[in-house]
């Protein structure tokens, strides 16, 4: 749900805050030209993960843990997944544990100077 | 609420059924995509439901009444498509006038505000439109009579990709201040499935299946990987479209209903797994044959 991911970025990179209050179903329909039912199923899940709270007739808004529960998920899941691939294609070209932990060492710096 | 109900609607034309036995309904306000390939009765279904041509038989209810004759039905929807006639001696700008003489929810504004961006001439006449304008044309009258029930039976037929665009844009921007029951029937459905909340998929006259596109965007996965390793995986399933690359490196879609660690185990031998455009398992769901066009040539 490609909704639900932006809104989990919007909320790591401190463009939603906590408490406060995220866009509604039809804001999201029309900045991203979706059915408004679409853009309500992305907001459903992530309420249902705890990330996002409904108040009564105010909208959706940030919960308080939601950047730990989003960080927590995305580690859990997309960075695992990445790393067995990494590892799946580093057994495929027969590279050893050391050369890709080294290759890694070398990414991460390469980062860090940016 | 139901705006329509159809059950077992059948409609023949020469002794051939084009509609067969065909029973759906469609909520209130909700946008659905009517999806089937060439000639299996969309049309037909579209012009029942607007009460333009008559059933041969079962039952069809739009706002709880038979569609055909009906005033009631024939005010509150409207029917778009590129052979809306309108009369040759009236030009455009007053055809706006005397459409929104007839609609009662008409919004002047808005359609003043379409014809303009579209760069219409009042003065033009309607058949002397391009493809493509006629199109255009006919979308403004759809948009702005704003009826309960709007049905556009292949609204974007020669359209460049530009106006395509603006059309679906200005569609739901609408839809959003003045929600209502639409039906699009289209042939892309890459283009018009953001747009959706339901698919309705006709084959062979009859339902094949209707549902929400979020349900189709993960009823069917694709497998990817040695031929062996595939049929492997989708051993007892069935295989709604495969296709070989290469020497040893198959394809193969089948319905999502893989446990995950079931997946897991899939992508540690190496088979990916990958999500299927909706448009794509539309077109495998109502292929009439089994195989492809290479089938045709192999033969030779």
């Amino acid at each position: 749900m490609q909704i639900a991911d932006w809104i989990e970025s919007e909320i790591l990179n401190g463009h939603f805050e906590s408490d406060g209050k995220v866009y509604s179903q039809y804001q999201l329909a029309e900045m991203y030209t979706i059915n408004p039912a679409t853009a309500a199923k992305g907001l459903n899940l992530l309420v249902d993960e705890n990330i996002l709270y409904k108040k009564r007739g105010l909208g959706m808004f940030v919960s308080g843990d939601a950047k730990e529960i989003i960080i927590n998920k995305r580690k859990n899941q997309t960075l695992k997944r990445l790393v067995r691939e990494l590892v799946l294609e580093a057994n495929r070209l027969q590279i050893s544990e050391i050369e890709l932990i080294e290759m890694i060492k070398v990414a991460n710096d390469q980062e860090a100077e940016q | 609420m139901r705006v329509i109900e159809c059950t077992d609607l059948t409609k023949t034309y020469l002794r051939k059924n084009v509609l067969d036995k065909l029973s759906f309904s469609i909520e209130e306000n909700k946008i659905t995509g009517l999806i089937g390939r060439n000639g299996v009765g969309k049309t037909t279904l579209l012009k029942i439901i607007a009460g333009f041509i008559k059933e041969t038989s079962g039952q069809v209810k739009v706002f709880s009444e038979r569609p055909y004759n009906s005033l009631n039905v024939s005010i509150n929807s409207i029917f778009v498509d590129d052979q809306m006639s309108f009369p040759p001696a009236i030009p455009l700008g007053e055809i706006l006038t005397v459409a929104g003489n007839f609609y009662p929810n008409w919004d002047r504004e808005l359609a003043k505000g379409l014809f303009d961006y579209f760069s219409f001439d009042p003065k033009s006449y309607h058949n002397r439109l391009s493809k493509g304008k006629t199109s255009t044309f006919n979308m403004i009258i759809g948009l702005a009579s704003r009826c309960p029930l709007t049905i556009f039976d292949e609204p974007t037929t020669g359209m460049d990709a530009a106006v395509r665009k603006d059309f679906y844009r200005a569609l739901l921007k609408d839809y959003i201040a003045y929600p209502r029951t639409i039906i699009l029937s289209s042939h892309h459905l890459d283009e018009i499935e953001d747009l959706l909340e339901d698919v309705l998929l006709i084959k062979d006259g009859k339902k094949h299946f209707q549902m929400s596109i979020s349900e189709l965007k993960e009823w069917a996965i694709g497998l990817k990987g040695t031929t062996e390793e595939v049929l492997n995986f989708s051993d007892g399933k069935e295989i709604l479209f495969k296709e070989y690359f290469g020497l040893n490196t198959m394809y193969a879609v089948v319905k999502n209903d893989f446990s995950e660690p079931l997946l897991n185990k899939a992508h540690l031998v190496g088979v990916e797994i990958l999500p299927v455009q909706s448009s794509d398992l539309c077109v495998y769901l109502t292929s009439e044959t089994k195989g492809g066009i290479d089938d045709v040539f192999n033969k030779r």
